[in-house]
């Protein structure tokens, strides 16, 4: 490859944090918004086998007292942590869970969702020499300011330096 | 006429009870790929096979498919007749789901409490697990049920 190649010459558009980018209290107001679709969710609930008729039959979500078919919870849960990624955990690192998902409020099929989270807590773990463990909030809102769902997520998150792990608890 | 069964009722739901969901599901590149990024989940060790090349070997399952997978393979005998989810707790994935895996998923009934005379909250205890027998998956789930109108 010559030096004047476009291989050469470009720069990684990096996304993404490490664990010494995250602050406790630290908000993140994540990026895009989505609009759930007819096609996400009955996509969605018929490819995942959630056989609850709310999803994908509007006439039964109308005789249970909706206007529209109901968006599948998993998939809230789903979007709204997809959104959360960019910021949080695509520097590296594995899932590791989730507590305290409350699904406050349905959504219906054409309401749109936007995420935010915030730090609660990070440390370091005794056996991972390469990334600490960081736990957000992470929030979802309709397109109206409620707030239809929230939930703690822990992960590992990758050191920017791997000296973070001794430096943080010596 | 009924769009839902009959045996899954709040009033049908006993503490201890544990359930064998006789459907699996075999995971493939759509289900992950497909909604991994169907959800914006930008993380590309889920869709790229050669960022994972030197550490995982092949694309990762995203956690949120195994989890709506898992619960979905619970979904027709624990909230078929549901009127409302309501919430998950103590989520934990337990190991690393790939394409070709296979999932089954296990509930116990943990609680059961009476809401008012046309609904009540069930709260299930899941398990999913692999062809292997190991566990992928387990959390609990809390879910408003319909009663049984006599």
């Amino acid at each position: 490859m010559s030096e004047d190649d476009f291989r050469q010459r470009a720069i990684p558009v990096i996304k993404g944090n490490k664990f010494e980018d995250f602050i406790e209290d630290q908000v993140f107001e994540h990026h895009w918004g989505r609009t759930i679709t007819d096609g996400d969710n009955t996509g969605f609930s018929t490819q995942t086998l959630s056989f609850n008729p709310l999803y994908f039959n509007e006439p039964y979500a109308q005789s249970m007292g909706h206007d529209k078919m109901v968006v599948n919870p998993l998939l809230v849960f789903n979007t709204t942590f997809g959104m959360s990624v960019e910021d949080l955990s695509e520097g590296g690192g594995l899932f590791l869970g989730v507590d305290d998902c409350e699904f406050i409020e349905p959504m219906h099929v054409g309401d749109t969702l936007t995420a935010r989270s915030t730090v609660i807590k990070k440390r370091i773990s005794k056996s991972n020499k390469t990334a600490g463990i960081v736990t957000w909030r992470t929030q979802g809102y309709n397109q109206h300011g409620t707030l239809v769902i929230q939930f703690l997520r822990t992960n590992f998150v990758r050191f920017r330096d791997p000296s973070t792990a001794t430096e943080a608890s010596s | 006429m009924s769009l839902t069964g009959n045996n899954n009722y709040f009033d049908n739901f006993e503490v201890g009870q544990v359930m064998k969901h006789v459907r699996g599901k075999t995971m493939c590149e759509n289900d992950n790929v497909g909604i991994t990024l169907q959800v914006l989940n930008t993380a590309d060790a889920h869709f790229n096979e050669e960022a994972v090349k030197d550490s995982f070997g092949k694309r990762l399952q995203f956690g949120g498919v195994t989890i709506s997978m898992i619960i979905g393979l619970t979904m027709q005998d624990t909230g078929e007749n549901a009127i409302r989810e309501l919430g998950l707790n103590k989520i934990r994935l337990k190991s690393s789901v790939f394409h070709g895996d296979t999932l089954f998923a296990y509930s116990e009934v943990l609680a059961t409490k009476e809401v008012d005379s046309q609904s009540g909250e069930i709260t299930f205890k899941h398990w999913g697990v692999n062809q292997n027998d190991d566990i992928v998956f387990e959390g609990e789930r809390r879910v408003l049920i319909k009663r049984k109108i006599a």
